[in-house]
This record gives structure tokens, C-alpha cells and sequence, in this order.
């Protein structure tokens, strides 16, 4: 009974450090420019994959390929921004037209990577090898890194939220778009920025999932999908809200695979989400934003 | 009356033209008024003569497969356009729809032993069942609410589906031996696919008319005025929760009709019509075409199924093709090919019709 409790504990926050990185740069994206990008989940995949590639064909060191392929996540959201959403922002049907231009980002990214990699399921080398037992539980090096990360990551959010010029900017644009652009805020600059560190949160959260899970191109749907529940659990647009949520959801998720059966996991959280919508539709730190987009 | 300039019943001058002008009846309000039958007669005649046409062609079979097809499609993208494009609820779920009736009827007839022209009505019934069960939560909310609550019945539907009991999943794959409608019976087998397409130009030309007609009706504008802007359309007193729904169950109806009646003419109900690539297809069909329009999904089903065979050589490069379609489209042409063909066409050519 306690093994088991651990075990859903210890997967339960592992879970949460990875729907925390996704969601955080969703809800970023959504707070500041009112868009949900359905690209992040390729390029959570694309991370994964730039590290597969630059490990299979350079053979550098793990955590430098690491930090390259998190650069190359964060070119993908760049290109993606100034390509497609900059065009695009200042039209009046932009909820469409971005919902379509991310969409089509997503599949360009998917068919190129299948293009290149081909379809088997891959795997990443971990940062750290092996593990220790407690009780039955295996927790591996790999798995703490990756909640470490996350952990230090989603801090160092709220604080370049909190704290920089540019993190009040991000604040500004997000409780007030016209008044901030009256105030002087460069608001596409601004908006760039948050696609890049969205974008690279993303390929963090790919490239350390890719050592723990496998991952083929089109494996970034379900994390971008609970992500999308997360970021809906939290209210829209509160990073605060939805660091929680995130570790809600994912301890939630591995309660219920390790007490009531592996196969209720997802369609638990997707039941419960729509019962919180019914009765609660702001989310957890909502804010007042249901009726939005 | 209609379509003409009304008498002007005041003594001073009214404008006819500009803001100040009297309300009257558009044309376009009433389009059936004026309906151009010779247009119609003939090109429904062709449509009427043309698999018996195909019969004597060498591979005409499968061209006329590829219409089918295009029928099956067609009615799926027109229902969807008309949910997303015309109203603005950015749903997910008119390929779990579609799958809905695909496996209620294939479980009816394979499964419990009915007749396939029984079980088939059971399809539109079972997805129009299934969209209230979706609207019913989801159509309060908006936006990303909408997106998330529809892709979350899709994977929960697939989920369900390929891991349910036998007679419904067949371990996995869906259902291999759906009957057929038994059309080889009637003619002959080599005119078999001839009925197919009947069957198929029916129930397409069904949906285009009905949806047409919703779409020229108060109805219709009411739809149009809830995307523009909600608040307008509440303050006139539409409502919006009710309007959606019935939109929703409307499009329901005929999108679990084209399910069933593809899982008859396929012999099955396959789970990997479940793939995000299937749903990409659609949306670009609807994309392409024109995003709102009417006839915008009807021609970018017939692009779409009649290019994909011609490139079929280069079906690595194809959803690429598709994507990059897309996304120049989004940021280009968002409007999609039908209103740019038509602006285009006007400003070419415009000149010698504003001469009548």
C-alpha cells in the first residue's frame, strides 16, 4: 500500500514537472496574444528529435546536444512567429487564421521529421544513468533531473515574470493589450519573445522526456492535449496557476492509473475536466476569461 | 417583388444607395427565388448519366470509386465548415461524429445481424445522440474551451473503440467485414458501383441542399451574426446556447449519415479513420476551399480527393505539401480559393458586367 503510494507519488510529480514546462509556455502564449498554439506539441517532438539527430550524427556530449536542441526548439517557435503569426496579428480574423497557421505549422513539423527520421519510436540517452529503490518504487537519476529542471525552470519564469522589464511588459500586454500599446510597449518584439521561451520550454520538456518515454513524430499530441487541460485547469493566462494545476493533473493521472486501473487515467482527467468546466469554468486561479478568444 | 427596387412611397426623396438607405429584401436573402433551373437540370442530368458514362471507360470503375468517395467526404467537410467556418464553434469532433456512425451501424448489422438498410438509420440517430452528449457541456463555453472538450471526445471515442469488447473493436482495428449494401444483386456486379454512386449523389445532394437552404434562411444569418459579434446577435435575440445546438445536432445528422453509408460501401468501420491525418485532411479541404463559404468545402473536397490520386507517387511529401497549402493559405488567402478566385475573376473580367 505505501510502495504503491509512493510509486503514484513519485510518477505523479514527474508528470506534473513535464505538463508544468508544456503548459507554462501555452499559458504564456495565450495570456499575452489571446492564441492557442496547436504547434507546441510538434515542438515539444522537434526538441526530442533535433537531439536525436545531433547525438546520431556529431556525437557530442549529452547536456551540450541538450542545450542545443532546446536552442533549435526555440528557432522553430521563432520562424514559426515571424513567418506565420506576424503576418497574421493585426488581421481582424486572427482566432482563425492562427488556429490554421499554427495547425499547419504543426503538420509541416511532423511530415518533415518523418521525412528525415522515418517512423520507429526513438530514444534519448539519459543525462544521468541508474537509480536507487525505495521499497519497490524505482526512481531513476534521469526522472529527478527532470523534475529538478522543471522545477528550476517554471521558478525562473515567475521571476523573469516578476521581475524584468520585459516580464512586465508580457504582464502588461496580457491584462491590457491596447492600453499597453498606448503606453509605448513594443508589442510584436514582445510577442516574439514569448514564442521563443514558450517554444524552448516546449523542447526542454521533449528533450528530457525523450530519455524517460519513447517518442515517434506524432507522440506531441496527447502531452499537448493535457497540457491544454492543464493550462484550462489553472484559468487561461495564470502561470501561477497553472504551475499547480500541472502538478494537480499529473499527481491526479497516476493516483488514479495506480488505484483504479492504467486505461481511466486520461479519460478520468477528461471527465473531471469537463464537470470543472461545468462548475467551475474560470478554472482554479481563473481569470475570468471563459468567454474569451 | 423581390429582387427589385421597391417604390419609393415617400414624397421627399429617399436614398437608395449608403447608410440612410430603406431596408429591403436582398436577393440573396431569397435565393430559391430565383434559381437557375437550366443550370441545375443540366448539370444534375450529367451527374445522372455519368457513371454509365464511366462503365465503358477503361478504369472508370475507379473513378467512379473516387467520386464516391468525394460524396462521402464532401457531405463530412460541408457539415464541418458549417460549424466552424459559418458559426465560429471551433469543434473538433465531426470525425468522431462520422466514426459514430460508422460503428453504430456496422455494429448493428455485423455484430447484431440487421439488415444494413435498417441498421444504417441508426447511424445518424446514434451521432446526432452523440453531438447533444458533446453540446450539451461544450456549447456554453468558447474558443479553446470548445477546441479542447471536442478533441478530448475524439481521443476518448478512439480510445474506447480500439480497446472496447470484440463486437465492437474486433481487437483493435475496427470492424473488417461490415455487410454490404447488396447492390451486386440488383444489376449485376459490374454495375454494382453505379447504385453506390446513386446512393452517394443522394444523400450529397441531400446535405448541399439542406444546407443551403439553412444557410440562405434567418436561420442562417443568425449563425453568421453569433460569429461576428455574439453580443449583437443576443441583443437581437438570438439564442445563441440553442442555436448551437441545434447547428451541432443539424450538421450531426448528416455527418453519421456519410459514416454509415461509407461503412457499407467499404465492407468496414476502420478505427484508423480515428488519425489526426484523416481530421488534417478535412480541415484543409475546408481551408483551401473557402473557410465559411458555401462553396467553398465542395471544392476543396474535389481538389483534395482528385489531386491526392494524382500524387499519389509522392506520398511522402504529400501532408507536407498540405501543410505548407495551409499555412501560405492562413497567412495569404485566408478566406480560402473560392472568395480569391471570385475577387480575382471580378477585377479581371469585372468590367463587362458592370456595363448592364
Amino acid at each position: 500500500m505505501l510502495d504503491a503510494l509512493l510509486q503514484a507519488l513519485y510518477s505523479g510529480v514527474l508528470n506534473g514537472s513535464v505538463y508544468g514546462l508544456m503548459a507554462s509556455g501555452l499559458t504564456l502564449i495565450w495570456g499575452s496574444f489571446r492564441m492557442l498554439n496547436l504547434a507546441h506539441g510538434a515542438v515539444y517532438v522537434a526538441g526530442a528529435y533535433i537531439a536525436y539527430g545531433l547525438l546520431s550524427a556529431l556525437a557530442w556530449p549529452v547536456p551540450v546536444t541538450f542545450v542545443l536542441a532546446v536552442g533549435g526548439a526555440a528557432l522553430i517557435g521563432l520562424v514559426i512567429q515571424l513567418a506565420l503569426i506576424n503576418p497574421i496579428l493585426e488581421n481582424p480574423g486572427r482566432d482563425s487564421a492562427s488556429l490554421i497557421a499554427t495547425l499547419a505549422a504543426s503538420i509541416v513539423i511532423q511530415s518533415a521529421i518523418l521525412l528525415v527520421f522515418g517512423g520507429q519510436t526513438k530514444q534519448l540517452p539519459p543525462l544521468l544513468d541508474g537509480g536507487f529503490k525505495v521499497g519497490t518504487t524505482l526512481m531513476s537519476y534521469q526522472g529527478l533531473v527532470v523534475i529538478g529542471t522543471a522545477v528550476v525552470c517554471l521558478f525562473l519564469m515567475t521571476v523573469f515574470l516578476r521581475v524584468s522589464r520585459r516580464g512586465l511588459a508580457i504582464r502588461a500586454i496580457s491584462q491590457n493589450m491596447d492600453a499597453a500599446r498606448l503606453m509605448g510597449i513594443p508589442i510584436v518584439p514582445t510577442f516574439v519573445v514569448v514564442m521563443v521561451i514558450s517554444s524552448a520550454l516546449a523542447g526542454l520538456a521533449g528533450v528530457l522526456l525523450g530519455s524517460i518515454l519513447f517518442f515517434t513524430p506524432a507522440a506531441g499530441f496527447t502531452p499537448m492535449l493535457m497540457a491544454m487541460v492543464v493550462t484550462i485547469f489553472g484559468g487561461l493566462g495564470s502561470v501561477t496557476g497553472t504551475i499547480w494545476a500541472a502538478y494537480i493533473i499529473g499527481l491526479m493521472e497516476s493516483f488514479v492509473a495506480v488505484f483504479v486501473g492504467p486505461s481511466w487515467a486520461v479519460s478520468g482527467i477528461f471527465l473531471f475536466m469537463v464537470l470543472m468546466l461545468v462548475i467551475r469554468p474560470n478554472g482554479l486561479f481563473g481569470l475570468g476569461e471563459a468567454r474569451r478568444l | 417583388m423581390i429582387g427589385q427596387q421597391a417604390e419609393n412611397p415617400r414624397p421627399w426623396p429617399v436614398p437608395t444607395t449608403g447608410p440612410r438607405a430603406p431596408a429591403r429584401l436582398l436577393p440573396a436573402t431569397l435565393p430559391w427565388a430565383e434559381t437557375n433551373w437550366l443550370g441545375i437540370g443540366i448539370v444534375s442530368l450529367m451527374m445522372l448519366l455519368l457513371p454509365w458514362g464511366l462503365t465503358l471507360v477503361d478504369g472508370g470503375n475507379y473513378i467512379t470509386h473516387l467520386i464516391i468517395t468525394f460524396f462521402v467526404w464532401g457531405i463530412v467537410a460541408q457539415c464541418w465548415n458549417l460549424i466552424m467556418g459559418v458559426s465560429g464553434i471551433y469543434s473538433f469532433g465531426q470525425l468522431a461524429l462520422f466514426q459514430v456512425g460508422a460503428f453504430t451501424t456496422g455494429v448493428l448489422s455485423f455484430s447484431v445481424g440487421l439488415s444494413p438498410w435498417l441498421s444504417i438509420w441508426a447511424a445518424p440517430v446514434m451521432a446526432v445522440l452523440s453531438s447533444l452528449v458533446i453540446g450539451l457541456p461544450t456549447l456554453r463555453l468558447r474558443g479553446i474551451y470548445v477546441v479542447l472538450l471536442t478533441l478530448a471526445f475524439h481521443e476518448l471515442l478512439r480510445n474506447w473503440i480500439t480497446t472496447g469488447p470484440q463486437w465492437i473493436s474486433a481487437g483493435g482495428f475496427g470492424l473488417p467485414l461490415v455487410p454490404r449494401l447488396g447492390f451486386e444483386h440488383v444489376l449485376g456486379p459490374q454495375y454494382e458501383k453505379v447504385l453506390y454512386y446513386y446512393t452517394g449523389l443522394v444523400l450529397f445532394g441531400l446535405t448541399t441542399y439542406a444546407i443551403w437552404r439553412i444557410l440562405n434562411s434567418p436561420i442562417g444569418l443568425a449563425f453568421t451574426a453569433l460569429r461576428d459579434s455574439e453580443d449583437y446577435a443576443v441583443s437581437h435575440g438570438v439564442d445563441p446556447f440553442r442555436f448551437k445546438l441545434f447547428l451541432f445536432a443539424f450538421s450531426a445528422f448528416f455527418t453519421g449519415l456519410a459514416g454509415g453509408f461509407s461503412a457499407h460501401y467499404n465492407g468496414s468501420a476502420s478505427t484508423s479513420l480515428f488519425d489526426f491525418g484523416v481530421m488534417i485532411n478535412l480541415l484543409v479541404m475546408i481551408v483551401l476551399g473557402g473557410w465559411g463559404t458555401f462553396a467553398g468545402p465542395i471544392v476543396g473536397t474535389a481538389a483534395l480527393t482528385f489531386l491526392t490520386e494524382l500524387l499519389r507517387a509522392f506520398d511522402l511529401y504529400r501532408i507536407l505539401a498540405l501543410g505548407i497549402a495551409m499555412a501560405i493559405i492562413a497567412v495569404a488567402a485566408p478566406q480560402g480559393l473560392v472568395p480569391l478566385c471570385g475577387r480575382t475573376f471580378h477585377s479581371l473580367f469585372g468590367v463587362f458586367f458592370e456595363a448592364e
